[in-house]
């Protein structure tokens, strides 16, 4: 009796659960797995301006003159170039200015405030600027380099392709640096000071206490940060679009350039869905592998403790 | 401009929608509505470069047999054929655009120069000024890779007599000779110090900077410079002259074709009233209002020269000859992509990535391929 009456409160509770949960699942459904599925779909047919935007199934054509793509690959390998340097300098500052904004001192919070504004400002209109900071001519980036001696002649910063891609990546970090400071900051509010005190009672030195404390309790927040950041980095498009538009000869171009160019402005959908499902699968494949190199990493770390 | 057209019509409504500022974005902008099928545009308000993606598409109505060849006599050549895809018409001509040289007729003066007629002779103008401190720069043009590369690519490439695709036959000119030198042309301005560095990372507004603070003699820029390079606080007002671009001896320099003009939705429920509108759009009084107002090029012939014009822009007259040295970029479905290829080979061989050779011999590559995998929407009709 009081068995059966406790399988009926679970039961109803699931229930419950169920129906509280269904519609968050059908909006990701709706708004995730649908359009993953039509991309799916539609990189199966050639739909462009030769068959008058008729879709004409072809199977896997798409995909073959995907491997052969140099443009594809190049731009690929662009914005995994692109994600990596900027996610990890990212991260390492955003660490370090977490950590001073974690000290006690006078005017935390507008400091604090203030360091924020770059990520909330609109993305086109900081690259309009960065533009202009980087420009050959006019730059404010090359009057800083000349009065210093540094250099001799400008910097032609956005036309060649090492410094192109240095400006951008600069940009970008300069831009959302704040957005990871900003999480990290909230993790280490959460970690106890008692613990900071009780090791260093023991003798333990900043370095230590930062490498065996502040970095294993904080990893939930760097690893979430990190996510976030390798998503947002490889879908980058109006920072670049407005800085280089993907010059000099498609050295900065990323793939969401090419993406939108082939589906907006060539009208190639067929093609233009095989690359999204194409980067797409790239992706998840990469955030699994790190994912899985960070897991076993933490448990290393947990197996050294215990 | 409405409310005359709608007191002329009764029974008829315009509506102008206003869209975003940015040239591509409006672009976009149809390119969905029309994706969605039903467009909710009668009237379309498109650059020259798109008539051809758009009407190959399927989207926009035929209009050859709504306007005479007579009506069509009254706009600028260049203009009109514009506005045609595969010799139908689907666009009449609201304005036009052209590219054009600027130079600082002070500065020759000064030194009793001629302005120049060829390549040659604007670079030994330009390091003549340039040594005698005269001016910092020689020569600005616009070389960042995006389309304003392709438009200003299209002049030099005429001027040396070499052609980017024929839309008739659809072959590529850009690995023959003309198109090398074309780029060792551009690539020796840098080398020679008359175009500063960054040139290959600019777009109109960075070189009009420079010209406008009085740094360089000669601009490759469009109509809009003007009014601002002549305004109050210009430290080059009254200093500027204009002129069509230059080329080498036996071939003339070519002008690269903007512009925007009105076609039809081919959805619309109203072809008959829209007609009437565009009719009126076009119309000499409504290009002068136009005009008058916002400083607008025409895409009528006779109102280059209209006396009411002339007073408020006294070189419209010259403006003209330009126009009637334009050139089309090449009015093909796949433009798109084939200025993407373009561009970015371009934009290698400018950045020194590539041998001219081998960044046109790429680009030709490229752009055989895409057209012929395009074949099927050339042929049919």
């Amino acid at each position: 009796m009081q068995a059966a009456s406790g399988n009926t409160i679970r039961a109803r509770e699931q229930r419950t659960g169920f129906y509280l949960v269904l519609p968050a699942v059908l909006l990701l459904l709706l708004v995730f797995a649908y359009p993953i599925l039509r991309s799916l779909w539609l990189s199966l047919f050639s739909q462009n301006l030769a068959t008058e935007l008729k879709p004409v199934f072809t199977g896997l054509s798409n995909y073959t003159r995907l491997l052969g793509d140099g443009r594809f690959w190049q731009t690929f390998w662009v914005t995994a170039r692109f994600t990596t340097i900027s996610v990890v300098l990212e991260l390492a500052l955003g660490m370090a200015i977490a950590l001073v904004l974690n000290r006690a001192f006078r005017g935390r919070n507008l400091l604090r405030t203030i360091a924020i504004i770059p990520w909330a400002l609109p993305t086109s209109l900081i690259a309009l600027g960065w533009t202009w900071i980087f420009n050959d001519q006019y730059g404010i980036v090359n009057d800083i380099l000349l009065r210093l001696g540094l250099i001799q002649t400008g910097v032609n910063w956005l036309g060649e392709p090492f410094t192109a891609n240095v400006a951008v990546i600069f940009a970008d970090i300069w831009k959302t640096t704040p957005f990871i400071s900003i999480l990290l900051l909230a993790g280490l509010q959460s970690i106890s000071p008692d613990l900071y005190e009780a090791y260093s009672l023991e003798g333990a030195t900043p370095w230590q206490s930062f490498y065996r404390i502040t970095l294993p309790l904080l990893m939930p927040q760097i690893i979430i940060a990190a996510l976030f950041r390798f998503a947002q980095a490889f879908g980058i498009f109006d920072l670049i679009q407005v800085m280089t538009g993907g010059g000099p000869g498609g050295a900065t171009e990323v793939v969401s350039l090419y993406i939108y160019a082939s589906a907006m402005r060539y009208l190639d959908f067929g093609y233009g869905s095989a690359l999204i499902v194409v980067t797409f699968l790239l992706l998840v494949l990469a955030i699994i592998l790190c994912v899985s190199l960070l897991k076993a990493r933490s448990r290393k770390l947990e197996s050294l403790e215990s | 401009m409405v409310k005359a057209f709608e007191r002329q019509n009764p029974g008829i409504r315009l509506q102008i929608i206003e869209g975003p500022n940015a040239t591509n974005l409006i672009e976009d902008l149809y390119t969905s509505a029309f994706l969605l099928g039903d467009s909710p545009y009668d009237i379309v308000n498109m650059d020259v470069i798109w008539t051809p993606k758009f009407a190959g598409a399927g989207w926009l109505m035929d209009l050859t047999d709504q306007v005479s060849e007579q009506e069509l006599q009254a706009f600028s050549r260049q203009d009109v054929e514009g506005g045609k895809y595969q010799g139908r018409l689907y666009r009449l001509p609201v304005r036009s655009d052209a590219g054009m040289l600027y130079y600082r007729k002070d500065l020759l003066a000064e030194a009793g120069l001629e302005p120049p007629r060829t390549f040659a002779e604007m670079e030994s103008i330009s390091q003549k000024l340039q040594e005698q401190g005269k001016a910092r720069w020689g020569y600005l043009w616009q070389g960042r890779q995006y389309e304003g590369a392709a438009a200003m690519f299209v002049e030099v490439l005429q001027g040396f007599g070499g052609f980017w695709v024929n839309p008739e036959t659809l072959e590529v000119g850009l690995d023959r000779p003309e198109a090398v030198q074309a780029i060792e042309f551009l690539r020796g301005t840098v080398s020679k110090g008359i175009s500063p560095p960054g040139v290959t990372t600019y777009m109109e507004e960075d070189t009009r900077r420079i010209f406008q603070a009085g740094e360089a003699v000669f601009l490759r820029s469009w109509p809009y410079v003007w009014p601002l390079a002549n305004g109050e606080k210009s430290p080059v007002k009254g200093k500027v002259g204009i002129m069509p671009l230059v080329g080498t001896a036996g071939h003339p320099g070519g002008s690269c074709l903007g512009g925007w003009g009105l076609g039809i939705s081919k959805s619309t429920r109203h072809p008959q009233e829209a007609l009437k509108a565009i009719r009126f759009l076009t119309s000499e009084a409504a290009q002068k209002e136009f005009i008058l107002e916002a400083g607008y090029v025409p895409s009528r012939k006779s109102l280059f020269t209209a006396p009411e014009i002339t007073a408020k822009y006294s070189h419209y007259p010259q403006l003209l000859e330009v126009v009637n040295k334009a050139v089309l970029r090449p009015p093909i479905a796949q433009y798109a992509q084939a200025s993407d290829i373009l561009q970015r080979y371009l934009s290698a061989a400018l950045t020194n990535q590539q041998s001219p050779q081998q960044a046109m011999q790429a680009a030709a590559n490229e752009t055989r391929r895409l057209l012929e995998a395009g074949r099927p929407a050339q042929t049919a009709t």
